[in-house]
């Protein structure tokens, strides 16, 4: 068989997906079988019981929807660091909406994700309209997000007792599993058509490579770029929704810090930051890894002991991060000692 | 008297693309040495040897009748070779004392800067060469020549001996260019040989002693000014057998299918263009480096759209203000930058073929992996693309294989126009004339072709009519079987050429 350069890339991007597999296979059974024990009563707790599981599921829910809206942002060679901030956002707006306004959740839903999406066009004009750069953009809306929901709030009010059937979008189960998983599901689901098998996943990864390339091609690049920044708006204000039903309260404080899990989650499911290259399998590869290694350490008896999951788990993530990328590197680097022979 | 300079048969090639082919050249000292050439004939290689940029592959360099065979740039300013580059190499927000400094001072990491010396010295420099401009002004307050002079003074500072000016006057005015003529008179009497490159030849009797012919990496002479008139000049210059055959034109071309009138675009430059182009027809566009040519067909495919003018496509007026615009009208562009422009390095054969004519191939939006991979395997068989596969990365095929790739992702959109930006640079002879087959064929299927080509025997060979610009205007446009040597006449401006035909 002859040899093609073409199958190699694409068998170094099944390595690292398949890497990150095994990751996760091994420190899922490594906290199964240290995470899981039996208290006085004979009853099984810890990482081995299902309610765990489903715990593990719905909080990767979050910061999972935010990995999927920033997979296509990052494959443009782009970057959203206001995705939390617009969450924090649009869970404020909907408490709004719900209790001070009055709003049935029939109305007020749709004009959450509605608030959602016009954060996103906020980024997206400037990014795509001015050619301002992604970074300086979204860190000023990432400050001006939450800004806005906390003078919203006064930085006091926190909105609670949501209808119970909103509640079950976060705390109920549907066909037996969270319900919550069944939306995440369905965006990931989406946004894989969108990245690996619509023609505007071509046209975003074009633009990754090569931006003057995608122009040169007909792309049309603001447009591009207008619908993925958008499109994360609207995901955060789902993930929003999710958030405020999970914890069943709507605080201008709400998932601070979760776009750089996000952000982890995708560039250590192989994502270049540099654009072009990635996949969604690899996005919630990496989100699943995060969050089982977040859950899992906090239900050994060691970190219990101690009080420091939350020190681990950051000190965990950040070295797998950086592993990721040296093995990412690995071949680049093989390569480049073999010409030098 | 030792020569200053000395080039025995020098050579270097990058990849298969010999740019000098055992170039003998010689500076004296006191002497303007004006070297002449088409685009691409060597003359920036040769430069770029001089000044210690490349190694050269083969033959001897001498500088004051020593043999250097590792020179650096670093030690090529050591021994006095300096260049003023066409656009000057100044850091633009410094000032003109601390450009200078940088170019002049080599102190100690940590060393005290002395600004009352820098500000003497700048001003000696400056007051030398005739400059009247401040050592504290910011490079970027001043105008082009005044930046040249920076240039000089910096040069003269570093008591260079051999000084290389890379087309100094392209954009000086009249009174700046008589300036910059006293200056080079001046370090000439002082006994510092002077390599001067211009595409002007009044400019070369008026100021060099001695002109060196450079053409297709080879020597094709050296004279003394007063030995040789302006027509020979032309004639040494593009005077080279035809070295493959071209496809010969077939039948008349058809209705016109682009009529260009009156199009401007102030940003770039281009002023008051008029021409037209049949369907089967191919229109060469002649032109020096920096005429216009790719910026008129940045405007006909909407990249910097037209600020006046209208574009009509067969017989009908059309706005084109983007490049998806441009396809939609059934206009193509193939650009001359084909690394960054022409196709995507990472991705493979198949995703570019399809790239631009995605509305053919996946109405409706979603991509079908059938119908890319036979678009794939028809332009790979058609245009004999050489690749491992369809799905090979684009970067792992030779820059012929490339350009083929970039041609065929154009015509999948089935174009009635296409633009062609020097389709050949680059490429290596077997797959030159493949592709100037290829173009002839696309013209007989009934495609309009404007082919933009520095390469003029290509322009010869290939074009149905030959329009020649300058200056970001359309000078002429001269007929198939013109002379090499006439169509290098009006794009270097000189009057009284017979065949000019102002469109």
């Amino acid at each position: 068989m002859k040899f093609s350069a073409g199958s190699a890339w694409r068998r170094i991007l099944f390595r690292h997906e398949m890497l990150l597999l095994v990751v996760l296979i091994v420190e899922w059974l490594l906290f199964l079988h240290f995470g899981t024990m039996t208290n006085r009563r004979g009853v099984t707790v810890g990482f081995g019981t299902l309610d765990r599981q489903f715990d593990i599921l719905r909080h990767s829910c979050e910061i999972g929807l935010l990995a999927l809206a920033l997979t296509p942002i990052i494959l443009t060679a782009g970057i959203d660091l206001s995705v939390a901030s617009l969450l924090g956002l649009c869970a404020i707006v909907f408490g709004q909406l719900t209790h001070d306004v009055g709003l049935p959740l029939s109305l007020a839903i749709p004009l959450t994700l509605l608030a959602g999406g016009l954060g996103g066009a906020v980024n997206a004009g400037l990014i795509a309209g001015l050619r301002l750069p992604p970074l300086i953009v979204t860190l000023g809306t990432y400050s001006l997000f939450r800004g806005l929901a906390e003078a919203m709030t006064g930085g006091a009010v926190t909105y609670t007792q949501f209808p119970s059937g909103f509640l079950a979008l976060g705390q109920g189960r549907w066909l037996g599993v969270p319900a919550q998983a069944w939306i995440f599901v369905g965006v990931a689901v989406g946004m894989w058509m969108l990245v690996h098998r619509s023609v505007a996943g071509r046209f975003i990864r074009v633009i990754g490579f090569a931006p003057e390339g995608a122009q040169y091609a007909g792309v049309r690049v603001g447009k591009c770029l207008t619908f993925v920044y958008v499109l994360a708006g609207l995901v955060s204000a789902a993930a929003a929704l999710v958030y405020t039903a999970r914890l069943g309260q709507a605080k201008a404080d709400a998932a601070v810090g979760y776009e750089l899990y996000a952000i982890t989650a995708v560039v250590l499911g192989g994502t270049s930051i540099f654009g072009g290259k990635g996949s969604v399998t690899g996005t919630l590869l990496g989100v699943a890894v995060i969050a089982v290694l977040k859950n899992g350490l906090a239900t050994l008896p060691v970190v219990i002991r101690m009080n420091s999951a939350e020190e681990l788990s950051g000190l965990l993530t950040g070295g797998l991060l950086l592993f990721a990328l040296v093995i990412g590197m690995l071949p680049k680097l093989l390569s480049a000692v073999c010409i030098r022979r | 008297m030792t020569p200053l300079l000395v080039f025995q048969r020098i050579s270097k090639s990058f990849g298969a693309v010999r740019a000098l082919r055992g170039v003998d050249f010689e500076l004296r000292p006191g002497e303007v040495h004006a070297l002449l050439g088409e685009n691409g004939a060597g003359k920036s290689t040769l430069i770029k040897v001089a000044t210690g940029a490349h190694t050269p592959d083969g033959g001897t360099l001498m500088v004051d009748g020593e043999v250097h065979d590792g020179l650096t740039p670093a030690l090529a300013h050591d021994l006095g070779i300096a260049c003023i580059y066409q656009q000057p190499a100044l850091f633009p927000d410094l000032t003109v004392m601390e450009n200078l400094a940088l170019r002049l001072e080599k102190p100690a990491s940590f060393a005290r800067v002395r600004w009352t010396d820098r500000r003497k010295r700048a001003m000696e420099l400056l007051a030398k060469v005739g400059a009247e401009i401040l050592p504290d002004s910011t490079v970027n307050e001043l105008s082009m020549p005044e930046q040249q002079l920076v240039e000089i003074a910096g040069a003269v500072g570093a008591e260079a001996r051999i000084v290389i000016m890379d087309e100094p006057t392209a954009s000086l005015t009249r009174r700046e260019q008589e300036r910059l003529y006293g200056i080079v008179r001046a370090l000439k009497s002082e006994g510092i040989g002077i390599i001067y490159i211009s595409h002007r030849l009044e400019e070369i009797f008026a100021l060099a002693d001695r002109v060196t012919v450079l053409r297709d990496g080879s020597s094709a002479g050296t004279f003394d000014v007063c030995d040789i008139n302006e027509g020979e000049l032309i004639r040494l210059m593009v005077g080279r057998e035809v070295t493959h055959l071209y496809p010969p034109p077939l039948g008349s071309p058809g209705e016109v299918r682009l009529k260009v009138d009156h199009l401007c675009c102030h940003a770039s430059g281009v002023e008051a263009v008029s021409f037209e182009v049949r369907a089967g027809e191919i229109l060469g566009m002649a032109g020096l480096v920096g005429a216009g040519r790719t910026e008129l067909a940045r405007i006909l495919f909407g990249i910097t759209p037209a600020d006046a003018g209208t574009i009509s496509m067969d017989g009908r007026i059309v706005t084109v203000r983007s490049p998806s615009e441009a396809i939609d009208e059934g206009i193509a562009y193939v650009p001359e930058d084909r690394r960054r422009h022409g196709v995507v390095l990472d991705m493979s054969v198949a995703e570019n073929v399809t790239l631009a004519a995605h509305r053919r191939y996946f109405p409706g939006g979603w991509l079908r992996d059938r119908i890319e991979a036979g678009a794939a395997r028809d332009a790979v068989e058609r245009l004999a693309i050489k690749t491992a596969g369809i799905d090979a990365p684009v970067s792992s095929l030779s820059g012929g294989n490339q350009q083929k790739v970039s041609l065929s992702r154009w015509l999948a959109t089935e174009p009635k126009l296409l633009i062609l930006d020097e389709p050949t640079q680059g490429v290596d002879v077997g797959a030159k004339s493949e592709i100037h087959a290829l173009i002839r064929r696309f013209a007989e299927a009934g495609m309009a072709v404007i082919l933009i080509s520095s390469d003029l025997p290509e322009i010869l060979g290939m074009s149905d009519r030959i329009a020649v610009m300058g200056g970001g205007k359309l000078i002429g446009i001269l007929p198939s079987g013109s002379a090499a040597a006439d169509v290098m006449a009006v794009a270097l401006g000189q009057s009284g050429t017979p065949g000019k035909d102002i469109a």
